[in-house]
């Protein structure tokens, strides 16, 4: 009852970013900590120095949030110019239906 | 519209705001992430042991804090180019709105078809209504149709104002003799509130903008209501 109000604020960090809302926040955090983990313990693993494989988890964490943040904003943002674009088009046929302006009326030589 | 304790953006109402929203989540997550890294770097060299105390350079960590931050950079910069291109695009505006800033209020002028002007004032405290909101409240709004591309031209009669919605990613410098342009697209019908954002004197916290989107037939009727007052 009283959640379902709570469910679109989202878990925000110092208040402004809202991971749990924002597109690709979760993502990339998964696959962050997903990255640092796998990175961090085959360190450890080959080296066994348990500081310094804690130092490459962390440097791991950031290589693989900020690879999956950047491709999953690029895909993000071309499927918002596209969606913008279709809505446009959907826009100009409904006003310009039957006339000269209808952006899917095919041209004629004549004209 | 604003709440108090409020930190981040309002609802964007347009869909240059929109955009502006989302580079902003991307700018502000890279500093985070930044952020997040120079303190776990600061924690490691305070509890260091203080071994390798003697290394003068390396070639590698070199190489990666040069090209990293490189890297980053460009990612943060071509979204912001390519906001600030889309921001000058050409449009083709349905209607001309003028928005004169005086000492201390706005006039707005529709004079495509016919000569509508009015001013706006904000309602004193005193005045308010239950429901109405504090500094922000104007006796009349600006009304604009819904999804239809606006061309705003901002000037001033005295001093320096600005006309700002922030919900709508508008802010305009008022100038005294210089005919300022911006657009604006509302994506939805609803109430927005700005409020003058260059210093102009006493009341300059006093003088708020209230846009109200609405369908087209509904601003048909209130501009032809306007006009028969008037």
């Amino acid at each position: 009852m009283t959640d379902e109000g709570d469910k679109s604020q989202g878990m925000k960090v110092m208040g402004v970013l809202d991971i749990q809302n924002m597109p690709c926040a979760r993502e990339s955090i998964l696959h962050g900590a997903g990255g640092s983990l796998v990175v961090g313990i085959v360190h450890f693993l080959a080296t066994s120095r348990v500081k310094r494989s804690f130092d490459v988890g962390v440097a791991g964490f950031m290589l693989t949030t900020l690879g999956s943040w950047f491709y999953c904003r690029y895909n993000n943002a071309k499927l918002r110019v596209q969606q913008r674009m279709i809505q446009d088009g959907l826009k100009n046929k409904l006003i310009y239906e039957g006339t000269n302006l209808d952006p899917t009326r095919k041209k004629t030589g004549d004209q | 519209m604003a709440h108090p304790t409020q930190l981040g953006f309002q609802d964007a109402a347009s869909p240059v705001m929109e955009e502006l929203l989302h580079f902003h989540d991307h700018a502000l997550m890279i500093v985070f992430l930044i952020s997040a890294l120079v303190l776990y770097i600061i924690v490691a060299m305070v509890s260091t042991k203080l071994t390798n105390k003697f290394i003068l350079d390396s070639q590698e960590i070199e190489i990666v804090w040069t090209i990293l931050p490189a890297v980053i950079l460009v990612m943060i910069a071509l979204p912001s180019l390519r906001i600030l291109y889309l921001m000058d695009e050409i449009n083709d505006p349905h209607l001309t709105i003028k928005a004169m800033g005086h000492q201390w209020y706005w006039s707005y002028e529709y004079t495509d078809y016919e000569n509508l002007n009015f001013d706006a004032y904000m309602v004193p405290t005193q005045d308010l209504t239950p429901g109405q909101f504090r500094l922000l409240e104007t006796d009349h709004r600006v009304v604009i149709p819904v999804e239809s591309p606006i061309r705003i031209l901002v000037s001033a009669e005295d001093v320096l104002h600005s006309w700002a919605v922030p919900s709508m990613g508008v802010k305009m410098d008022a100038v005294p003799g210089r005919l300022n342009q911006t657009a604006l697209l509302a994506s939805r019908p609803g109430v927005y509130y700005g409020q003058c954002s260059e210093i102009c004197g006493a009341n300059h916290s006093f003088m708020p903008i209230v846009i109200e989107a609405v369908p087209l037939p509904h601003f048909e009727t209130w501009s032809a209501n306007q006009l028969d007052f008037a």
